[in-house]
This record gives C-alpha cells, structure tokens and sequence, in this order.
C-alpha cells in the first residue's frame, strides 16, 4: 500500500520517503508510548516496520499518520497494533533439542535446590511454560518449582492461563514432545473438546502468569532459571542490553539462561557467563 | 692477584708432593732407625761373638800355654812347647782385641787387665821359669814349683776371671738382645705412628686441596641450583673467591647468566607485549597499551602509533594512539607513504635510529618544564612483508642495543598482532553484522510463521466454510428428494398460500369497502350529533358525538391505508397514467394543508422550481396521495417551526444513485421538509414497513396507524420511483419523493404490476426454505450423540487387534460415536485391508499379535507413501520407555496405553482427527 502510495505522490522523492516513513515510525511509537504507556521505541525498527505495514494493509491505509490517528481516536485498535507487534509464534516443545538438553543437562544441576524459582520472559501463549511444567513433572521437579511466566500483551497471559490450545496443533506438539525425550503419554496430559486440548490443572498449579514488559520494568524476583526464547530479536541492542542487564540481575548465582536458538549474549555481557551448552543457547551466570 | 692464581692442578700437586715428603721424611727416619737397629745387630753378632770368640781364645790360649807348658815340663819335648810359644804370642793380640771391644766398658776393661795381669804373672811366675827350668833340667825346682804351683792357682783365677768376664759379656749380650728387642718393638710403634701420620698429613691435605676445589664447584652449583629452583631468577651471581678454574668457569657462567638474562628480559618484554594483545579487539586499544607498556620500557618519554590504512593510493599512515602527549600537541595526525621519516619508514621497511636529534620539532612536556629528546627512534611493524603499522619513540636517553634487539623481537609479533586485532575487528564486525542477520532473518521467520498461520488460519476458516457447505451440500442432495418433494407440496402450498393471500386482500378490500358503508352513516350521523344545531344535546354529550366522530374518522383513515395496502398486495391497483400538471401540485397541497399550519400554527412554504417541465407522466391520483400521506406526517409530527414542499428536477446522482433502471424520461424531485421530531437512523428503513412507527410512545404520542408511509413507499415503487429519506432528530426530517416521467407506460401497467405480485408470491416458497435450513441444521446436531460429533462422525478407523473382546468392546464405543470401523485381526491382514482401501482417517494399532507384530506392521505401513501422514496410534501394554521409542521408531504418530482410559483415547483421537496448521 505505502508503495503505491509513493508512487501516487511524485513530489516526494525516494529518499525522503524513507526518512519521512522513519519520522512517522517514530510519531506511532511515541504516540503509542505516551497514550499507552506500551514502549515499542527500541522494538528492531525493521519488523516494527513491517507489522505496521501489515497492519495498513488489512485497514487498507495509506499512511503511517492514519493509522497514528486510528490508534489514537479509534477505541480498541490499540489492542489490535499491540497484536500484530507482539509476535506469538510458539509452540509446545519448541526446538525438541533445547528441551532434550534441558531435561539432560540442567535438570540434574538443579535437583538439589530446595526450591526452583523460573522465569518465562516473553511467554507469549504460555506453550513453552506448559511444556517446561512437564518436563519438570516426569522429572519430579514440579511440586518444589514455581514457574513464573510473563508477558507484556495482557491478552496472551489471559489465553496462557487457561493451559487451552487449538487440537489443530496438538499433532505437532505432540512430536516435539516425543522429540524432546517425553516418557510419558502426551496424552495423559490433556484433555479435550472439539477444538481444545485443556492441560490439567496440576500441571497449571505452580504457574503464576503476570504482565512484564521487559522494555520498561524492573526485575521481581531471583531466579535459578531464565528462559527467554526468541524475544530478544525483536529489540534493538540497546534494549537488548537492557534486558541483559535486567537478566543478569534477577539471575542466581549460577543460574541458568536459555536463548532462543538463533539468540546470543551481546558482547558486553558475554564474560559473565559460561556456555553450558552452546548450540542450545544455555548459558550459566559466573 | 692474577699472577699468583692458584690452579686445581697446582694444588692436586703440591698436596701430592706434600705427602711424599712426609713419606719421604717418614722412610728416612725408619731406614735410619733400621740402620741404627743393624748396627746394634751387627754388634752382638760380630763384637759379642768376637768378644765371647777372643775370651775363649785367651782362655784357650790360656790353657793351651799351661798344657803345652805342663806336657813339656813332662816330656821335655820342644814339640810340647809349641802351643805354649803360639799362645803366648797369641793371647796378647787376642787380648788387645777383646781390649777394644770392651773399651766402651770400665769394669770389663778392669776384670780384662785383671786377667792380663794374671796370665802375665802366670807367664812370668809359672810358665817361663818353669820352662827355663825343664830347659835347665831343674826337676827339683820343677817339682817345688809344682808342689807349690801357683801357677795352676794362677790359671784357675784365671778361669775364674775369664768365666767371670765371659759371664759378664753373656749378660751385656743379652742385656743388648733385649735392648735390641725393646728398640724393635719401639721401631714397629714408630712404623705405625709414621703410618698414622702420613695418613692423617695425607688426608687433611687432600681433604683441604679437595676441599677448595669441592667448595667452589658447590658454591657454583649452589648457586646455579638457586637460579634454577627460584623459577629463573637470572639477578643472581655465582660469587667465587678463588682464583682458579672453577673461577673461570663462574665468570663463563656469569656470562651466560648475564646474556640469558638479558634475553629473558626481552622475551620477557616480548611475552608481556604479545600476552597484552590477548583479548584486545580495536586497534586503537592495542596502539594505546602498546605504548604505555613499551614507552616505560624502552625509558621513552614519547611515544605515537601510527597505523596504516585504506587501499591503493589512498594509503596513509594515521595516529591512532600517543603516549605522554596530548594528541594535539605532538605528532601529524597522518603521513602519506613515503611522507616524513614515519612514511619513509613505512615504505622502505626500515627502522630509524636517530640518536641526536637537534631542534627536534617536539619538546617534551613535564610539570616543570620542557627539553629536547636525545634520541628518536622510528620503527615499522610489518605483516607479511607489509607495513602495517609505525611506532615512534623519543627519549632522553640513548637507546640502548637491548632496547633495539627487542623491538627488533616485537617487531614480527607485533605485526602478527596488529593483523590478528585488525582481522579479530573485521570478524567481530562480520560477526556482529551476521548475528543482526541471523536474528534478523529469525524475527522475519518469525513474523511470516505468523502470517503464515494467520493465512493458515483463514485458509483453515475456509476449508471448513467448505467442508462445511459441502456438508451441506451433501445434505442437501441427501435430501433432495425430500427437498422436491417438499418442494412439491411447498409450491402446492404457495399457491394455495397466493391464492388465501389474493383471498385475503381480496375480503380485505372488499371488507374495508363494506365497512365504509355503516362508518361512513356513523361519521355523518355523530357530525350531524356534535353540530347539535337544534341545541337538543347537553356540551357534554356534544363532545361526546364529536369524539364519536373523530375516532370514526381515524377509524376511516386506517381502513382506507388498509385498503389501499391490500390493493397493493393484491395486484388491484390500477395505475392510471396520464399527464400531471406540475404546476397544479403546489396549489392542490397549498389548499389542503394550509388550514392544517394555521391550526397548529406552523409555517407552510411550497417551492416550485422554474426549470421543472410542465407535464410529468404520471398517475397523478397516487402521486397526491403519496404527497399527502408525506405532507400529513409532517404536520403531524412537527409541534412548531415550519413545513416545506419543495418541487424540482431531481439531480443525476440521485436518479443513479436510486432509481438506475430508469432511463427514460426526466424525474422531479419532491421534497418534504419539516422541524418536527426526526427519526433515529437505525429506524429509518423501518419506517415504511406497514404498522411501524418509530416506537410505541410515538405511536400513542401522535396518532396514526403507521401504514401511511408504508403506502406511499408501496406507491412509490409502484411509480418507479423512490422515496429518500434524510432525517435527524429532534432537528426534523426531510423526504425526498423522486418520480420518473413514464409516458410509454400507460397500457402495460397492469401486466407488469402483475407480474410484480408474481414475484412476491414466490416470496412465501424462499422463506420457507429459509426456515427450513436452520431446521436441517438442527437435524444434525441434534441426530449426534455428542456434541462433537462432526469430528469424529463418519471418520474411517481401523482398528487392528487380536483380542476379540477388546475389539468388541473398542468397536462398539467407536461407533457410538459414529465412526466406521474396519477391523483387522492381525498386521497382516492390516496390510491387506491397506492395499484395498486408502482412506482410513487413524489406524489403532495393537503391538503384541500374532503373524505380525505391530511394529512389523507399522513400518511395513510407513513404507507405503499413501500411508505416509495417515495417525498411528499404538496401543501399547503399559509398555516400558523403551517400548515406546520402538512404536516411535517404528512409525507410530502416538501411542497409549492399555488399558485404555476412554476419555484419554478420545482426546487423542481428537488431536490425530483433526486438521492441523502450520505442518
């Protein structure tokens, strides 16, 4: 749409397009940040982008300023732009391995705590928080861990919560379980309705859900694990350092940090871990 | 001092030459007392020999004297006379022998004169006159003599002296044997102590030469041993205080201590140069720590790092880091190759040692003031054969060889390392750059998942519209003929249900006709009655009759509308079609509703627009009435303000807008305007549907039965015209009437209103059928036993199990729940009724059966690429881990255990029936 847009308005030129496309960028964002409070400012301004991009599609708009307008006098379109910037690509078991080397690796480090305090950063629908709640249970590991789970979209918490996710899914979850070195049945796990699988409650029951916004607050606990698994690519370094800083703080001595396959620690904080497991993206705080 | 070094070899020597002299010494003194011993020897065995010898010879001479001198007295024979001559001349010499022997002795030199004494008088007393006397033949004298004889008394003191002497001599001899023996033993005592001696001489003189030698070589290696233990403390000096090999070989060793130290000290330096790169990523911070740890090293006061850069002709060398400077004061800030001595450095790859260096450009700048360097030294860091870097350093001092040498070391290194940082810098570059990639690409993975679900989704959406309608479909051609059949009797149905309606309009025309007659005597009767002209009624029951009459008038209205209605609906309105003159229009209303604004003390406008054509063709009857009902309600709901008519040619946006059938002739806009209450949006349409009004409180509010605008709408349609409604309120209203000019339309008119009627009885076949398809649905819900039915309704299984009871059991549940179930006995079979029949939607799958085994079956299944993707559950006996790997392994989807928990095998199904997204 903007390119057609661009091509109405011959008056303006290429190269200012693309700086005025980064002055409105940067309106949305400010307009967003101080009538909402929701600080998408040091969001990776390429995919921020694009989701706008996607966003006036679907409206079918023309500029950047429009959907500012909608966003400002339109009543709930907020929640729909938060929707589209909050990326909730997940699912259960995401990349077996990491949970293989998990269950293999850190689980028996962490046996010997009298209590395991762990942090889902960026859980989005809470997949992954299931799942970690599983692992955990076969390993006998449940009854004494609370698993804190934290998005900055209150929408998703609320859908994480239930533990309900769409049957149209659930063969794919299924193999990764089995993948990820499950020794139980998946499906003892759950149980279901003609589009939901509904996870138990016990596994649920030492879950604790919050809204985070890592852009913005500050840490809430300390933490032997934290887990934070393809969110960190959708900042820019600086936040990213932030966020480091934020996880470095809340992190135990000797805790645990789990990445998102594609993930690295930045530079600056790379001397103050071990890799553990380099290709999984497991680090240890020094 | 040198000239009186003393040597190893001179010291082995003299210890060696001293105790020969000791053995020497020690040798002279034993042969001496061994030659002292011999003598005493030799005296006893020669002189007591000879002594005892010449005593006995005296003794013997002695003797013989006497018996020579006795057997001649006898005989007289000269021949006996002989012995005595020999011992007389014999004895004496004997005599003067034993006399020097025993000079040494006073008391045997006394006994020994004694015994001369005696043998000389017994020579002169008895031998010689006793001889003188046998010469003379004195017998007498002889014989006396021998009575006397003191001659034999002579020579028995004489024996007696002699044994006495020899007795003596015996005792000296043996006082001399044990004299000797005595010097013997005292000899072999002195042997040993000389013995003891040499050696303790011979040792403590070895023991001090060795002494010397072993103390130095100790000390050296003490010292060495030092050097090594204390991890190459190479300050350490072997200190030796002879003057001797050893010393020399201290010296070498100082010498060799002193190079390796300084070596060490550059490889030290070197190491610490090159450990300094370690971890250092920017060249800038490498220059900078390259000189603040050189600088002090070198004793430099100056130092600035000129690093080379871009390509071609472009190259240039540029300070990238100063040591005791501020960067503006010292230092070009770049030289082109070749420029100044840092370019021509760099270009001839060589180093410059400029050690005096007047009126250098730069001063050094210390708290207390300023001076000259001494000495600058230039030097270029190559890699592979590339200068890739300069230094250059100042100092107050002279640079010294070691100061060259090691930089001459760094040099190679600090090439390696400046290549190395800037290499590590292009990778941490590259790496950074990649890692932003690889996230980048990630969060763009990420968001077309996203997107791709989202179609997914909505594709998912789709699918199952269609499936859904296909569903339907087949429903629909299930129940086709129930569906014509209905159809049937529907269409049976409608035209009975068109005939009752024509009926019902028919009787409600017809009705309402009747019904004005016996109104029409009440409302002129109960006028006559409220007129009261004879004055016979009380006020009361005037008003009365006049309320009689009003509501018979209302009455009247509805039952017309009512008519007019059902003559609609019944095709029984006969459009007359005919010139209209506009003009007369404004009048006619002008007419009827002026008394109305007058009463209710309203304004009354009527516009008409010079450029609307005279003549409309139109049914002018229905046009007024239109325009009546429009303008009564506006009246009637405007309580103050002002109604307007306004007539003009309608625009031609409107006419496309509403009315795009028409092509023909022009179309006057009427429009009706007021300041009454206004009508909600959302009411709008609903107006001009018979019996409606805005709502109830409207209705008792303002009268009116609700059907007057729906007639004009059912008129207007009729007109082909169109009625635009504009309106907001409390604000007023306006109705906008537009009416095409017909002129061919006259003859047809009732055909096609037929024809109209037509189409709206088919109305009452689609409704039903309308309302038939929710009832379908309900159908199907309520036909399923469970409510998620549709999932599992007609889905194909096969169930593969051996047990006849477990397969009794499974397939009852199963299809319960409206499932097909296809069972195969064993994997065999399975294998059989696969090949037959592909489109089983999830196989169950017993492990343990006999023939062939559920894990034979399963890979046996996988390996038909039609059953590539078709869900395996196996059913597994509360199976180890490990069991369930092999199901895995083998090509199970999922898999349970038995014995199955029913709502847990349901749920799984769930999950395998179901379509997925995003896989």
């Amino acid at each position: 749409m903007s390119q057609s847009w661009s091509e109405d308005s011959e008056s303006i030129e290429e190269l200012s397009y693309s700086e005025l496309e980064q002055i409105e960028i940067n309106l949305l964002l400010d307009g967003i940040y101080h009538a909402y409070g929701c600080d998408f400012r040091n969001y990776l301004r390429t995919s921020i982008r694009r989701r706008i991009q996607h966003r006036m599609n679907l409206e079918g708009l023309n500029t950047i300023t429009s959907l500012l307008e909608k966003v400002l006098h339109e009543p709930g379109f907020i929640d729909k732009l938060q929707n589209d910037f909050s990326i909730k690509v997940t699912e259960m078991f995401r990349d077996p391995s990491f949970f293989a080397a998990f269950r293999s690796e850190i689980v028996p480090l962490l046996r010997g705590l009298p209590e395991i305090r762990i942090w889902h950063a960026g859980c989005a629908t809470g997949e992954e928080v299931y799942s970690m709640a599983i692992l955990l249970l076969e390993e006998g590991l449940l009854d004494k861990t609370k698993i804190y789970a934290t998005d900055m979209n209150e929408h998703v918490i609320d859908s994480a919560k239930l533990g309900k996710f769409p049957l149209k899914r659930m063969q794919a979850f299924t193999k990764n379980y089995l993948h990820a070195g499950g020794n139980k049945e998946f499906s003892s796990y759950y149980t279901t309705d003609s589009e939901h699988a509904m996870f138990h409650s016990d596994i649920k029951k030492n879950m604790t859900f919050a809204q985070h916004n890592l852009a913005t607050d500050r840490s809430f606990n300390e933490f032997h694990v934290i887990l934070c698994r393809n969110v960190l690519i959708y900042f820019d370094p600086h936040l990213q350092n932030r966020v480091h800083d934020l996880f470095f703080e809340s992190l135990a001595p000797h805790g645990f940090l789990a990445l998102g396959n594609m993930e690295s620690i930045i530079s600056t904080h790379k001397t103050q871990y071990e890799d553990i497991n380099a290709s999984e993206r497991i680090f240890r705080k020094n | 001092m040198r000239n009186l070094r003393l040597n190893i070899r001179w010291k082995i020597l003299i210890g060696y030459f001293l105790i020969i002299c000791f053995v020497g010494v020690s040798i002279l003194i034993v042969s001496s007392r061994i030659s002292s011993l011999q003598g005493e020897i030799e005296t006893i065995t020669t002189r007591d020999i000879e002594v005892h010898n010449l005593i006995s010879m005296i003794r013997y001479n002695a003797i013989s004297m006497e018996t020579s001198q006795r057997g001649y007295v006898i005989t007289g024979t000269d021949n006996y006379l002989d012995p005595y001559n020999r011992g007389k001349s014999e004895w004496e010499a004997n005599y003067n022998a034993l006399y020097q022997y025993l000079s040494y002795d006073p008391s045997s030199i006394k006994s020994l004169e004694e015994i001369k004494l005696t043998i000389q008088n017994w020579i002169t007393e008895a031998g010689e006159p006793t001889i003188a006397m046998r010469k003379a033949n004195n017998t007498q004298g002889i014989i006396d003599f021998f009575n006397e004889d003191t001659g034999k008394q002579q020579i028995d003191d004489l024996r007696a002296q002699l044994e006495n002497l020899r007795q003596k001599e015996v005792t000296a001899t043996k006082n001399h044997i044990v004299e000797l023996k005595n010097r013997n033993d005292i000899l072999i005592i002195s042997l040993y102590l000389m013995l003891i001696i040499v050696s303790i001489i011979s040792f403590i003189i070895v023991s001090f030469v060795s002494g010397t030698i072993v103390k130095t070589i100790k000390d050296v290696v003490k010292t060495i041993t030092e050097i090594a233990s204390s991890g190459g403390d190479l300050s350490t000096r072997i200190t030796v205080n002879t003057h001797d090999e050893i010393k020399d070989l201290a010296d070498a060793t100082n010498n060799l201590l002193e190079n390796l130290n300084d070596q060490y000290w550059i490889q030290e330096k070197v190491a610490e140069v090159a450990t300094m790169n370690q971890g250092i990523n920017d060249v800038e911070t490498l220059a900078g720590s390259f000189l603040t740890k050189l600088s002090p090293i070198l004793n430099a006061v100056y130092g600035v790092f000129y690093i080379r850069t871009g390509n071609g002709d472009s190259q240039r060398l540029v300070k990238c880091a100063s040591y005791a400077a501020s960067d503006e004061e010292i230092g070009h800030g770049s030289f082109r190759l070749g420029e100044g001595l840092i370019g021509q450095a760099a270009l001839e790859k060589r180093t410059f040692l400029l050690n005096t260096a007047p009126g250098h450009r730069i001063n050094l700048t210390s708290g207390l003031g300023k001076m000259e360097p001494k000495s600058i030294l230039i030097i270029p860091f190559e890699f592979e054969g590339k200068v890739a870097a300069v230094v250059e350093f100042a100092s107050v001092e002279s640079f010294t060889s070691q100061h060259l040498k090691l930089l001459e070391q760094i040099e190679s290194h600090f090439g390696v390392a400046i290549n190395s940082v800037q290499g590590r810098m292009e990778v941490e570059r590259l790496l950074s750059e990649s890692q932003v990639m690889t996230e980048e690409l990630q969060t763009q993975t990420e968001e077309l998942q996203t997107q791709s679900e989202e179609l997914q989704m909505q594709q998912e959406e789709m699918r199952m519209t269609t499936e859904h309608l296909e569903e339907q479909n087949l429903f629909a051609e299930q129940k086709t003929k129930e569906l014509e059949k209905a159809k049937e009797e529907l269409e049976t149905y409608s035209e009975q249900l068109r005939r009752s309606s024509q009926y019902k309009s028919n009787f409600l025309a017809n009705m309402s006709h009747e019904l004005r007659t016996p109104l029409n005597s009440i409302l002129i009767l109960s006028q006559m009655l409220a007129e009261n002209e004879n004055e016979t009624l009380s006020t009361e029951e005037a008003a009365y009759a006049k309320v009689i009459h009003t509501s018979g008038n209302d009455l009247l209205t509805l039952i017309d509308d009512i008519l007019d209605l059902s003559k609609v609906e019944a095709g029984k309105i006969i459009l007359t079609m005919d010139e209209v003159n506009v003009s007369e229009i404004p009048e006619h209303m002008n007419l009827l509703f002026s008394p109305v604004a007058e009463t209710k003390n309203l304004t009354f406008h009527i516009q008409l627009d010079s450029d609307v054509p005279q003549l409309l063709f139109t049914d002018g009857q229905r046009l007024q009435q239109i325009l009546k009902n429009l303008l009564s309600n506006a009246f009637k709901f405007t309580k103050n303000g002002s109604v307007s008519l306004t007539i003009e040619n309608a625009s031609l946006e409107d006419i496309q807008k509403h009315i795009p059938e028409h092509t023909g002739d022009h179309v006057l806009a009427i429009s009706v305007a007021d300041t009454g209450i206004g009508i909600p949006v959302d009411k709008q349409q609903l107006i001009f549907e018979a019996f409606q009004q805005v709502d109830g409180e409207t209705n008792r509010q303002y009268g009116g039965t609700g059907l007057g605008l729906s007639i004009c709408n059912e008129f207007t349609k009729l007109l082909r015209g169109h009625i635009i409604i504009d309106s907001t309120l409390h604000k007023g209203s306006v109705f906008t009437l537009l009416v095409p000019s017909l002129p061919d339309m006259e003859k047809e008119q009732l055909v096609f209103l037929n024809q109209e009627i037509a189409a709206t009885a088919e109305r009452p076949l689609e409704a039903a059928a309308v309302v038939s398809a929710p009832d379908v649905a309900d159908y199907t819900v309520t036909n399923s036993t469970d409510y998620e039915g549709p999932l599992f309704k007609g889905k194909n299984i096969l169930l593969v199990e051996d047990d006849s009871r477990n397969i009794f059991a499974l397939v009852k549940v199963l299809e319960n729940k409206g499932m097909n179930v296809t069972v195969a006995n064993n994997g065999k079979q399975c294998l059989e009724i696969i090949e037959k029949r592909t489109n089983f939607d999830l196989i169950l799958m017993d492990i343990m059966m006999p023939i062939m085994d559920g894990y034979e079956t399963m890979k046996a299944i996988r390996l038909d690429p039609t059953h590539k993707h078709t869900p395996i559950i196996a059913l597994t006996a509360k199976a180890m881990k490990s069991d369930r790997e092999k199901c895995l392994d083998a090509g199970a989807s999922d898999y349970i255990s038995k014995p199955l928990n029913m709502d847990q095998l349901f749920s799984l199904m769930r999950v395998w029936l179901t379509k997925q997204v995003g896989h």
